[in-house]
């Protein structure tokens, strides 16, 4: 086993009269694929979190003035912010992969008005409505559109 | 602590699946273009001068757009963090953790709402 | 019974709480048959080799839940679980996150406690009229296939706990109420005959249930009846939330 879960996991309301051994974690814990991916699913917070504060300081130039928003701008081809850019990239998809592909579809209101659609239909609609939203966004900001 | 985060759930859940949903949705072409293309010279730094950028940011959906760009993924990203150190054995500190992850996710956004209403 | 032609070498988890601080390993090396099952094997050390060894089970056709096991480290249905894919070596553990007992047999008082938390019997919203007189019409609540789907899937649970010892969140957050607890919930805030809904849905915005939950999908993954009960604990989630904002916007009935 991989160490030891909290030693109060599924314990019951009151103490039996016999003693127990401390409940066990699964042994697949760290070493098993899905677990991996579960825990690097959750580990694309940081990089979102880092995103959003990234995002955050070019609007913060931008309003600053167009000197300042020309330095930020150039400034983001650093090879650190590309590096960390092409990150956010691989996180983004990812999560749009596993949450859109698999969790969003599951998660359809089983009462109310709206009817139940198959799992299928929800990820091609999903998935439409981000690659759309994607190819508009890179459009707009290409100067393409607008 | 743990008994706010509690009553405050249900808003963090929605903001949380709002940065995971949109958040990801709106991060793909920005990152694409703004984060990747533009730097690496694929599209040409003049799609972004500062005129246009101004124009395109400062109009009512600029603004609305941006504020969920800067802002949802730090709810996504301050819910996940929080589940992750609790997947490292921090029930105990869970509380903390959270609270702690939530202001920052807060103070940034009020940050982003100030930048974006300040345009 | 033809002379069998495998061996297995088998580890299996002893702890007896009269002598054993700690739970440790015992091993095991017995003739297998082709057709056995991971229980099989159990049986057979238990009745030929070893009489002290302890383990429940009982159908053996998956339908009692009382035969989980941690196998090679993965939770499983032992009686559901063909020996056959496994090679030379396998090694068998009482269910991960609970307390153990005794050798391969958790404690599951705990879950017992967590289950009742969500109500799991419908609920009626008052003793009508009406339903007094749909029961003398038609000997019980009527419900249509539709209405029966809609809920069916997670009512297959036998809660043989695979999913408690696959979660993430149950190893972690001793207050978290499970996903089978959470899926049994959901399944009567499904019912048509239910009235429930509100009164389930103030449990799951408490501390400890559908809001832990992280969505690492383990339980499904090791599910034996198919429940997906972390399809049941995310739709829980926006049940929960739809009926907090209703309660915001709307005048609670009766309140």
């Amino acid at each position: 086993m991989a160490g030891t879960a909290h030693p109060e996991a599924m314990a019951p309301p009151q103490k039996g009269p016999t003693r127990t051994a401390p409940p066990q974690m699964p042994g697949t814990w760290w070493g098993a694929p899905r677990i991996r991916t579960y825990l690097l699913f959750g580990a694309t917070g940081i990089v979102y979190f880092i995103a959003g504060t990234v995002f955050l300081h070019l609007v913060w130039q931008l309003g600053k003035g167009p000197e300042a928003w020309e330095t930020a701008l150039s400034s983001l081809s650093h090879p650190a912010y590309i590096a960390f850019n092409a990150l956010t990239l691989v996180s983004v998809i990812f999560v749009g992969v596993r949450a859109f592909g698999g969790m969003m579809p599951k998660m359809q209101p089983r009462t109310g008005p709206i009817p139940v659609l198959p799992a299928g239909t929800v990820k091609a609609l999903i998935y439409g409505v981000w690659s759309l939203m994607t190819l508009v966004i890179c459009l707009i900001l290409a100067g393409v559109l607008f | 602590m743990k008994h706010l985060l509690l009553i405050l759930e249900p808003v963090i859940w929605l903001l949380f699946g709002a940065g995971l949903a949109l958040g990801t949705m709106l991060l793909t072409g920005f990152v694409l273009v703004v984060g990747l293309a533009i730097p690496m010279g694929i599209v040409p730094p003049e799609a972004l001068n500062y005129e246009r950028a101004y124009g395109l940011a400062s109009s009512f959906i600029g603004r609305v757009i941006l504020l969920a760009l800067i802002a949802l993924p730090l709810w996504k990203g301050a819910h996940h963090v929080r589940s992750l150190a609790l997947d490292f054995g921090g029930a105990e500190r869970d509380g903390a953790v959270g609270s702690l992850l939530y202001l920052a996710a807060a103070g940034v956004s009020v940050l982003g709402i100030i930048a974006v209403v300040g345009l | 019974m033809t002379e069998a032609a495998e061996m297995m070498h088998v580890e299996v988890t002893r702890f007896d709480p009269d002598q054993d601080e700690v739970p440790k390993v015992q091993e095991y090396d017995i003739p297998i048959q082709s057709d056995w099952k991971v229980l099989d094997a159990i049986n057979y050390i238990k009745d030929e080799v070893d009489s002290s060894l302890s383990h429940r089970w009982s159908c053996r056709m998956a339908v009692c839940g009382s035969c989980g096991m941690m196998v090679n480290g993965e939770p499983k249905l032992t009686c559901k679980t063909s020996l056959a894919d496994y090679s030379g070596s396998i090694k068998i553990e009482p269910l991960a996150n609970f307390p153990i007992v005794r050798d391969l047999v958790v404690d599951i008082d705990g879950f017992m406690d967590k289950f009742r938390q969500v109500k799991p019997w419908i609920l009626r919203a008052k003793e009508r009229a009406e339903d007094m007189e749909a029961l003398n019409e038609k000997g019980t609540f009527s419900q249509s296939p539709a209405e029966l789907g809609a809920f069916k899937q997670f009512s297959m649970c036998i809660n043989c706990l695979l999913c408690y010892s696959a979660c993430p969140v149950v190893a972690n957050e001793p207050e978290f109420i499970g996903p089978a607890a959470i899926a049994l919930g959901h399944r009567y805030n499904l019912d048509s005959r239910d009235e429930g809904a509100r009164e389930r849905n103030e449990t799951f915005r408490g501390e400890g249930t559908v809001f832990s939950c992280s969505f690492a999908n383990e339980c499904s993954q090791v599910c034996p009846k198919n429940v997906d009960p972390a399809a049941a604990v995310n739709q829980a989630k926006l049940g929960a939330v739809i009926d907090w904002a209703k309660g915001l916007v709307l005048p609670r009935e009766g309140a």
